[in-house]
């Protein structure tokens, strides 16, 4: 009898550890799919550029909605959505943004931190990987892989550390949660020069902007290019307290480049003088940066590859922007939505003679023409944008549906999916427009004259010389750079942010200039008491 | 209050049985039998709705406490899935009760598709010691059904046949052209003026056709009989989208053999429905409310549609006609069983069965809808196979009974499914005929999928009675699932219950009025696993992506979530106690029960930080939530006479819930979620994001409920019109709007106390019955009428007859559009006539009238109450422009049986 039962128990332990398996079929164990060195490249490097654009709210550096680009962009005297009646209200987002009056608990600032955060977390998992299955790489595989995650983790720590200042510095895909406290900026700051000082040498000296190889990957001009971004902002990134008043001058920070040391204006130029020596110039033709097939422009750093058949990221710029309309006539749909401000529009010379030719090339004002064809409005009457009437509230106006001038930067792509969200234009990240700008800059800082990198840009568009002053230094990156995700971080540097300007009033208690970085989400001290809310959102 | 005469007039001639009130029905006839009886709630066919019913779900609505079936507004074909036994005791899913047809495993979706002339019973499972033998898969309830079999009695053969049509009544009143062109003038808007005069609720409606047929065979004797049965159905709904046409085949087999020891049941279904459908009926009513009425209701002389096209959340509600949403839906299952009595005492049982299933769904998008249109093919399948094998014992000892039981069962399951969707179409003529002919299918857009989950269950149960007087059950229940974590395989869930039959008492029997006096009460444990699938416990992989490497598109390969390898059984802990009397002959009967739960180590996809998470939820077992309940039964029979009858029966269910915790401790680290989240919000223009959020589910409270601004009143602003004047609720000098600011708790979404009724009378041959349902206690957010009240969206968008007058410019949310949301609404009244027939080869013929939801009492100030305001979701408690219009239905049908 007892011999039955212990055969009856085996029969059952084996009836239940195979009755409750379960064969993978449709998908891998993570092991899988690090077998060989081609894999790992694949799948623990590659897959981190799936991050770089998006097709959801707050995922992607550009072309979505309600994440990083619009926290630079609608948050400025650049552009904004106003309410259009029943359009754009939308619970009052949009309106909060340009008035500066977001909130700790604003969703798409927190799902801006998890996407940013998430490419972070996901870079440390593939150094880890890297790590566990070494062994499949030879050395120069695995620095070049290691080189190329460390920089994209730097990138996307750039992002997070000129959005939201003070955050937790997680480098490894180990680190535990009761460790996580936020750093310094200045201490991040100085993690995301010297990761990137460190891995340049190992990346190769590629255009990433053009079909090949290395399309759309971090090359060594994409990180000279972030370098000297950070060296021109690195008054802004050192500076621990940001409401004092008090910040540390740029001749006092120094960077070791190339065994020399050099001062956070030096650097900068050093780094936009690498950039030309990689063989970037101006396009002789400002808008063939932005064509549809732009990705032979020998100015474009870095681009987010766009192909309606391949790839999933979007552009929604175009489509959000201009006239339902105008969508129409193109044949597709539109939103009606985002709008030149009009300080921005006066600054073109909107309206008077002297109009800047890059005016039309960015922007859409009065009658749209489409196929020889006057665009019109659902009454008959012509459609025509208003870049004078634009105003935060346009319900009740008679301009409510078509003040505003819109956006006209890319090339039309007429063949694209999704209403005009799917084109094929690559998104322009970095250029080289900016780099001379950054030049002609850092160089006025530095007691210098930047007239002739300034005046090129100019000259480019056919617009006469102008004196390299901080002042028209910063107005020539508003008409060169509209639009591009930068005027926040600009006017931040040239301590305008937190003023009034175009129709936005400084808020009350905004004097000390706490609006500079976004709040830490409201959620994420919910999840992690350790983290400290900023200066003026407690 | 006021009246809204509603839907549903039904004249129908279906059903020759009285109505009853099924719990206390079943008390009735149960009450001398020795088997334990507990709180489970038959319904047996006499009480299944009478009328035109579109599917067995109806049948159950009102019928049963606890139990509440509910449609999503919208779409009434999906109610499908909108079954819920007392309330929502799992927030990740799992909710949906069990489905047990003929001993097989099935879902909600299977047993609508069942013909409800074929339907025995509905036997209803509400306590963990009642559905302990379904272990993990009755967590949320068990609805068991009987379909009719063989009665042995010879050749049988019965026709059901109805016929009957629907017409729209009701639907939000919008300006007509005239008043919104006079609207415009006053107010000096830029309007657009098309020169017609349209009410497009008129374009998207039609007359309703709905018609089934239902025929059964059955035939031989007591030890081998047969029935066989053949149901079509037909429905064409007002709405002129959605058709619906079901097809149903079954066929059952007794035989015995053995002198009676062998019993052999074999049964085989098989259904086949189609549903057409487009696949966005919310759009498809905020258009025909919206759309500017001086536009024509179909295109021009050319074709061509004329577009509102600066009202860009819209489309003219002509158009999105020809979107197609069509699914097929097959299912095949066949079952064996057979029982063997080993000895007098000894029985042994095995079951098995097999489930095909497979879905088809196709939906088309035009050119005029999409510039690229858009076609989309799938086809899921799923293959079940079940095996129960038991082995029973009774005896009985002088006074006592014993009952024993053992068994095991396993079940397999087999789900793939393929999909393709493309743009970029050339020409609108295939539609979703030719998915060829079209330029662009990226990555992303097609897929296919494979899994096999399994769960192994040991189950032994004991019951002992004595005297007839006192039961007691215990029953124990391991299962074993696939899904869980290696390490938790198998939860264990026991169960107790116990019996004592009072009027047996000699304290109690002599008092002579009273008939049944007795006492129950049950305790158990069970398992639930609802929210998660096959892979959720493993770290696997699959497509993430597509990048270019080395000039190549290249698809990678990832992770998407956070894998928890410790995931274990979600656990309900209840607890129940209840009283049944039986008083003059059982004339008046009552049943009270009350009835405590606790889910613990609640499944939930709980908030995790990021970093040093790569994503923001993790599924793990922290939470936990309670539902506690009293439900009221009373069913009185005035009259009972041979010409004349009166049964009137009520129930009242009062139900509880409330979010405990969502806090706990997952790998040593303490997971601290957010208290308050929001899961509802409004849509449409202007509704997009920012402080829209409506329904939230908040620790501490029940699930869903309304955290809102309050609204002081109206007051003029600078745009000529009124706003909402916000409190400061906090009286920190600024009106903030956002999660974490001025709001407040306003109240529930969910019912308080739902109520079922039904009230018959008999007169000889003639019957009258009438069904009355209602539900009090919970509110609903006329989000219908914020957004057709704001005059900031006019004239793109129409607004509501009364919306100029009120010159509200606001769109903000807040508790001015919260409203109560009770409602006692009349279903159906049915009359009937059996015809006196002296014909032998025609047992019986019957005629019957019905008026179905005839009105609804309620004092809530859109267009019906009947919202979802029982299912969490994200449409829970709002009613948000997708309301379909009211509609009766009259039919006409016979019954007739040879």
């Amino acid at each position: 009898m007892k011999k039955y039962k212990n055969i009856l128990w085996i029969l059952m332990l084996v009836l239940m550890s195979s009755c409750l398996n379960e064969d993978l079929k449709d998908q891998l164990y993570e092991e899988d799919i690090y077998n060989n060195a081609n894999n790992i490249y694949v799948n623990a490097v590659a897959v981190l550029y799936n991050y770089i654009g998006g097709s959801a709210d707050s995922e992607g550096l550009q072309g979505t909605c309600r994440g990083v680009y619009d926290y630079n962009t609608l948050t400025t005297d650049e552009a904004m959505i106003p309410i259009r009646g029943g359009d754009w209200y939308d619970g009052g987002l949009w309106e909060n943004m340009y008035l500066h009056q977001w909130n700790a608990n604003d969703l798409p600032l927190y799902n801006t931190w998890k996407y940013l955060y998430k490419v972070v977390v996901l870079s440390n998992k593939s150094l880890s990987v890297i790590d566990t299955y070494g062994h499949l790489l030879n050395e120069e595989q695995k620095n070049a892989y290691q080189a190329e995650i460390r920089a994209i983790r730097a990138l996307f720590y750039y992002y997070i550390m000129d959005m939201y200042g003070r955050i937790p510095l997680v480098t490894s895909y180990n680190e535990m949660q009761d460790e996580v406290r936020q750093s310094e900026r200045s201490e991040v700051f100085r993690f995301i020069v010297n990761e990137l000082q460190e891995v340049v040498a190992l990346l190769p000296d590629e255009h990433s902007n053009r079909m090949g190889n290395h399309y759309g990957r971090i090359t060594t001009p994409v990180v000279h290019f972030l370098l000297a971004k950070l060296a021109l902002n690195a008054e802004i990134y050192c500076d621990d307290d940001w409401t004092d008043g008090i910040r540390p001058n740029g001749k006092d920070l120094f960077f070791q480049v190339d065994g020399e040391q050099l001062n956070a204006w030096e650097a900068c130029v050093r780094y936009c003088d690498k950039l030309a020596e990689s063989g970037y110039v101006l396009e002789k033709d400002y808008s063939y940066n932005f064509t549809v097939h732009n990705e032979n422009s020998s100015e474009n750093i870095f681009t987010i590859p766009l192909d309606k058949n391949f790839y999933a990221a979007q552009f929604h710029y175009l489509f959000r922007s201009r006239h339902y309309n105008h969508g129409g006539a193109l044949g597709g749909a539109s939103e009606n939505g985002t709008s030149a401000t009009v300080s921005t529009v006066l600054a073109y010379g909107y309206g008077t003679d002297n109009v800047d030719t890059r005016f039309e090339r960015n922007f859409y004002a009065g009658q749209v023409v489409v196929d020889g064809k006057i665009v019109q409005l659902d009454s008959g009457e012509p459609l025509e944008y208003k870049p004078l009437k634009l105003k935060l509230n346009l319900t009740g106006s008679p301009y409510v549906k078509t003040a505003g001038a819109r956006m006209a930067k890319y090339e039309v792509d007429r063949t694209s999916h999704s209403d005009g969200r799917q084109p094929d234009n690559d998104i322009v990240l970095f250029r080289y427009a900016d780099v001379l700008l950054m030049k002609a800059e850092a160089k006025v800082r530095n007691g210098e004259d930047g007239f002739w990198e300034l005046n090129q840009v100019r000259r480019r568009v056919g617009m006469p010389d102008r004196n390299a002053t901080l002042e028209n230094i910063l107005e020539e990156r508003l008409l060169e750079l509209v639009w591009e995700g930068w005027r926040r971080q600009d006017l931040i540097r040239f301590g305008l942010f937190h003023q009034s300007y175009d129709q936005r009033e400084q808020l009350s208690n905004e004097a000390n200039g706490y609006t500079a970085v976004f709040p830490i989400p409201q959620k994420c001290i919910d999840l992690n008491p350790r983290l400290e809310q900023h200066v003026g959102y407690k | 209050m006021r009246i809204v005469w509603l839907s549903f007039i039904f004249l129908s001639f279906f059903s020759r049985f009285q109505y009853g009130y099924a719990q206390i029905q079943n008390i009735r006839e149960k009450q001398d039998s020795v088997s334990i009886s507990n709180s489970t709630q038959q319904i047996k066919q006499k009480d299944i709705k009478k009328g035109l019913l579109s599917n067995a779900l109806e049948a159950l609505s009102g019928q049963s406490a606890g139990v509440n079936v509910t449609t999503n507004g919208a779409d009434r074909l999906a109610m499908l899935n909108s079954v819920r036994v007392r309330g929502t005791t799992s927030i990740m899913g799992g909710n949906d009760p069990l489905v047990i047809i003929d001993g097989v495993t099935s879902d909600i979706a299977t047993l609508s598709t069942i013909y409800p002339a074929d339907i025995e019973s509905f036997n209803i499972l509400k306590n963990a010691s009642e559905t302990a033998m379904y272990g993990s898969r009755g967590a949320s309830g068990v609805i068991e059904v009987k379909t009719k079999k063989g009665t042995g009695k010879g050749f049988e053969i019965s026709y059901d046949g109805n016929y009957g049509f629907e017409s729209m009544y009701k639907h939000l009143k919008m300006l007509d052209a005239e008043k919104y062109i006079s609207t415009g003038e006053a107010l000096g808007l830029h309007y657009n003026n098309g020169g017609y005069n349209t009410n497009f609720h008129d374009v998207i409606t039609r007359t309703g056709l709905l018609h089934q047929h239902h025929l059964a065979f059955s035939g031989g004797s007591v030890n081998s009989n047969y029935r066989a049965s053949f149901g079509f159905m037909d429905h064409k709904t007002i709405v002129k989208v959605n058709d619906y046409r079901n097809l149903v085949v079954k066929l059952d087999a007794t035989q015995k053999a053995f002198n009676g020891k062998l019993t052999g049941d074999f049964g085989v279904y098989g259904s086949s429905s189609k549903i057409h459908d487009i696949f966005d009926t919310r759009m498809l009513f905020y258009s025909t409310a919206a759309q500017n009425p001086t536009y024509p209701a179909g295109p021009d002389a050319n074709g061509n549609w004329v577009k509102n096209s600066a009202a860009s959340h819209i489309n003219h509600p002509g158009i999105l006609l020809d979107e197609k949403n069509d699914s097929k839906e097959s299912n095949f299952n066949t079952h064996l069983r057979l029982t063997y009595q080993i000895l007098d005492n000894l029985k042994l049982s095995a079951f098995g069965s097999y489930s095909f299933y497979s879905t088809e769904k196709a939906q088309f998008c035009p050119t005029w809808v999409w510039a690229q249109g858009n076609v989309y093919r799938g086809e899921f399948k799923g293959e079940d196979y079940f095996a129960h094998l038991s082995l029973g014992y009774h005896n009985i000892f002088g006074k006592s009974h014993f009952n024993a039981n053992i068994s095991g069962e396993y079940l397999k399951q087999t789900k793939t499914g393929f999909w393709m969707q493309a743009k970029g179409i050339t020409t609108n003529d295939f539609s979703y005929n030719n998915i060829g002919a079209t330029s662009s299918r990226p990555f992303g857009s097609s897929g296919s999928s494979y899994e096999s989950p399994s769960l192994l269950s040991f189950m032994g149960n004991a019951t002992y009675s004595f005297m007839d007087k006192y039961h007691v059950t215990a029953t124990v229940r391991g299962d074993g699932s696939s899904m869980v974590g290696d390490s938790h395989t198998f939860g264990i869930f026991p169960s107790l219950s116990a019996n004592w039959n009072l009027k047996k008492e000699a304290f109690f029997s002599n008092i002579d009025f009273l008939t049944l006096l007795k006492l129950r009460v049950g305790y158990g444990l069970s398992g639930n696993l609802g929210g998660i699938t096959s892979y959720t416990t493993l770290n696997t992989v699959k497509e993430n992506g597509i990048v270019s490497v080395n000039g190549a598109p290249t698809v990678t390969m990832g992770s998407m979530k956070n894998t928890n390898p410790d995931l274990k059984w979600e656990t309900r802990a209840t607890f129940n106690v209840g009283l049944d009397w039986g008083m003059w002959n059982n004339r008046l009967m009552l049943t009270t029960e009350f009835y405590y739960s606790k889910t613990s180590d609640m499944l939930y996809a709980y908030d995790v930080p990021v970093p040093t998470f790569a994503f923001d939820k993790l599924m793990a077992n922290i939470g936990s939530m309670s539902n506690q309940g009293f439900e009221l039964g009373v069913s009185v029979i005035p009259i009972q006479k041979k010409d004349m009858e009166m049964d009137i029966n009520l129930n009242l269910s009062y139900q509880k819930n409330k979010l405990i915790s969502l806090s706990g401790e997952y790998n040593g680290m303490q997971m601290s979620a957010s208290d308050i989240t929001p899961i509802g919000s409004l849509y449409g223009a202007g509704q997009n994001g920012g402080n829209n959020n409506v329904v939230y589910q908040i620790v501490g409270q029940p699930l869903g409920v309304f955290y809102l601004p309050h609204c002081k009143g109206l007051v003029k602003n600078d745009m000529g019109g009124y706003s909402y004047d916000i409190e400061d609720l906090n009286k920190d000098g600024h009106v903030d709007l956002s999660d974490g600011g001025d709001r407040y708790i306003a109240g529930q979404a969910t019912p308080k106390l739902t109520l079922g009724s039904n009230i018959s009378i008999r007169y000889k041959a003639l019957d009258v019955s009438i069904q009355i349902n209602g539900a009090f206690g919970h509110k609903i957010f006329n989000g219908t009428g914020l957004a057709y009240n704001n005059m900031s969206i006019f004239p793109d968008y129409n607004v509501m007859k009364g919306a100029p007058e009120k010159n509200i410019i606001d769109q903000n949310v807040s508790d001015y559009w919260l409203e109560n949301g009770d409602y006692i609404n009349i279903e159906h009244l049915t009359m009937g006539y059996n015809v006196p027939l002296k014909s032998k080869s025609v047992k019986s013929l019957r005629l019957s009238a019905s008026i179905n939801n005839l009105a609804t009492i309620t004092g809530y100030g859109g267009l019906t109450p009947m919202v979802n305001s029982y299912v969490v979701s994200n449409t829970l408690g709002i009613d948000d422009k997708c309301t379909y219009p009211l509609y009766r239905t009259f039919s006409l049908g016979v019954s007739v049986q040879f």
